[in-house]
């Protein structure tokens, strides 16, 4: 917030607290009344324990059994114990093969290019959307905004399975088969992303400053962009990560629009792949599907170990707001 | 919303003058048009005009002598009347029944153990457990197919070594419950973590009183900890319950794996796209759209009555 506003500085509410550090990785929470306050028969803590090592290890097994298998040949994929490595060890081969054309429907990195494409202007835009749409419901009362609030609260209950095949239909008629547009647009349409901005825009943006702002004489875009905007930033980070997973894992509405193989993104990219895996005979679609399906998801869980912060508290925005 | 980190934010400021309902207030007002515009533009062109535009379609029929009429309501009586479309529907209703209460036992037993901290290392296993949500359900499905593929799977040569020489995860008696499987890998972490954030709501206090009496923890977790997340529970229920009524990828992805079990229609989703791309039959699916949008606005719209009448929201 720079000098143009300069009364405003004073008013500004305090930055948002930090999450309190952990005093140990794994450590329990502070807050958390000492377990030896229960009164538990002995042993009860090491029995959950295991079922929480039980349960991590039932997580971990498809992760694991793709980041072995992606080192292995396609012979060795079948024949080999799947939990453990076997030589040849082929994952710099394999990862060449990302690369290649091998069955003559598409490269990886291309998919790759194409997903990330999607869900970055896409997710971008549903937040970008989201974020304007929900300070306006929250902050204004124009006439019919409390209608058109509750249309976009019913389009909530619309499920994405209803929505598709429609989509498609009306592509059909407007050319917008095999149009990247057509994946991106829809995407932009998050009515859960404007609830919870709408909620956020009301705990964290408080009227008095914006009214502060308006006796100043500033613009009402502009104190969007230079009061609240920079208020919304935790919401806007659940929404953004929210928007992007939605896009980056979208599979039935790029299956039935895009029929060039060019346009697929990973999910619909891997879904062929593993098909002409079973059918077409070719030796080497398997360590792709394997290896493609771990360099698919590696980029999500490491955005995701990053951004924990964000998603913890939005999910808790989302659990309560609801 | 109670007590959240963002409230505390908020401090008192100076007021600066009062401020009344004017009519320079009524013209500051309509500009929030202006901020909620661009997402309606594009809700209505690509939420809005397509729902419209499958309804408006679902009335026609194409025959190949005749070309398209109109034919009112047939596409939906055929529908209602095929013992296809309605196999799916069943299917998934069982799918659902014991999914989702497996799936939230599961998540609510960590999600208080975590809570309370009877478990060691909380905090790393609830990054462990949220891992799927991560995961597109087309990944997990292609990881899942491999794993339980009947010739060569790891998990079929356990159940061998164990003494199930017969078992065969893709046939039609275990389909269901594999693809159970699947789908409770993909969403306990998510639905645990949901549960974590409102048992968190749950004031200390009480269950340090609770405990100064001696109560004992599971007495705490069932009279004190549930009653305060119920309404996160019921909505779980019902978040999970549109899911599960969609599913598709899953299967979808495990009939790429040869597996015969799978019909064109398993699910309704199933049934749609099969009957739109495969078969050709635009309308008559946009018709089952139609209907399986309805049934799920259905049971949101009575379950949603029916948590208002109960207090819950």
């Amino acid at each position: 917030m720079s000098a143009s506003t300069a009364v405003l500085d004073q008013d500004q509410p305090a930055p948002a607290p930090r999450e309190p550090r952990r005093r140990r990785w794994g450590g329990p929470d502070e807050d958390t009344i000492p377990v030896e306050f229960y009164g538990l028969r002995r042993g009860t803590v090491t029995l959950v324990t295991t079922c929480c090592v039980l349960f991590a290890i039932f997580t971990l097994i498809p992760i694991a059994w793709l980041i072995i298998n992606s080192t292995k040949t396609q012979a060795n994929i079948f024949e080999t114990f799947g939990f453990w490595f076997a030589s040849p060890f082929v994952f710099g081969k394999n990862f060449g093969l990302l690369f290649q054309n091998v069955d003559g429907y598409g490269v990886y990195w291309q998919w790759f290019g194409n997903t990330v494409l999607y869900a970055v202007v896409g997710g971008g835009g549903a937040a970008a959307l989201s974020a304007l749409a929900g300070y306006g419901f929250a902050r204004f009362r124009f006439r019919g905004s409390r209608v058109l609030f509750y249309v976009v609260i019913g389009a909530l209950l619309v499920p994405i399975a209803a929505i598709t095949l429609p989509l498609y239909l009306s592509y059909a008629k407007v050319h917008l088969i095999n149009s990247i547009w057509g994946m991106i647009l829809p995407a932009m349409v998050s009515p859960i992303g404007v609830y919870l901005m709408k909620v956020f825009v009301e705990v964290s943006v408080p009227l008095e400053l914006i009214d502060a702002a308006r006796l100043d004489g500033a613009g009402e875009f502009k104190i969007f962009w230079r009061i609240a905007l920079p208020l919304m930033v935790p919401g806007l980070m659940t929404v953004l990560l929210l928007s992007v997973v939605t896009v980056w894992n979208n599979y039935f509405l790029p299956l039935i629009i895009f029929s060039q193989n060019q346009l697929y993104p990973l999910t619909v990219g891997l879904g062929l792949w593993a098909e002409r895996a079973q059918n077409s005979g070719n030796a080497e679609l398997f360590p792709l599907v394997v290896l493609g399906g771990l360099v698919t998801i590696a980029p999500l869980i490491a955005l995701f170990l990053i951004l924990q912060r964000y998603w913890r508290s939005g999910l808790l925005l989302g659990s309560i707001a609801n | 919303m109670n007590g959240t980190a963002t409230t505390a934010q908020r401090r008192p400021l100076p007021i600066r003058g009062l401020l009344v309902q004017s009519a320079w207030a009524r013209r500051r007002d309509r500009k929030g048009f202006w901020f909620v515009a661009p997402f309606l533009v594009v809700f209505a062109v690509f939420m809005l005009a397509p729902l419209i535009y499958a309804i408006y379609t679902s009335l026609y029929t194409t025959r190949i002598i005749g070309g398209t009429t109109f034919t009112g309501a047939a596409n939906y009586t055929q529908t209602l009347q095929s013992g296809e479309f309605w196999s799916g529907v069943i299917r998934v209703v069982i799918f659902a029944a014991i999914q989702i209460p497996v799936m939230l036992a599961v998540a609510f037993f960590f999600a208080t153990m975590f809570d309370l901290g009877v478990a060691k290392y909380g905090s790393v296993f609830r990054t462990i457990f949220f891992i799927p949500f991560a995961v597109p359900a087309v990944v997990g499905a292609v990881m899942w197919s491999f794993l339980l593929e009947p010739q060569f799977g790891p998990f079929v040569h356990l159940a061998h070594a164990l003494g199930f020489t017969q078992t065969d995860f893709f046939s039609s008696n275990l389909i269901l419950p594999s693809i159970i499987v699947i789908v409770i890998w993909e969403w306990t972490g998510y639905n645990m973590i949901i549960l974590y954030a409102a048992l968190k709501s749950v004031p200390r206090d009480v269950v340090e009183a609770a405990i100064l009496d001696d109560t004992p923890l599971w007495k705490i977790i069932v009279k004190v900890k549930l009653p305060i997340v119920r309404p996160a529970i019921v909505l779980l229920v019902f978040i999970n319950t549109i899911g599960a009524l969609q599913l598709f990828t899953e299967p979808l992805i495990l009939q790429y794996f040869e597996t015969q079990a799978i019909s064109i229609n398993f699910t309704p989703t199933l049934y749609i796209y099969n009957t739109a791309i495969a078969g050709g039959q635009t309308q008559l699916a946009a018709a089952a759209a139609v209907i399986l949008g309805l049934v799920i606005v259905v049971i949101s719209v009575s379950s949603l009555f029916l948590r208002r009448r109960r207090g819950e929201i």
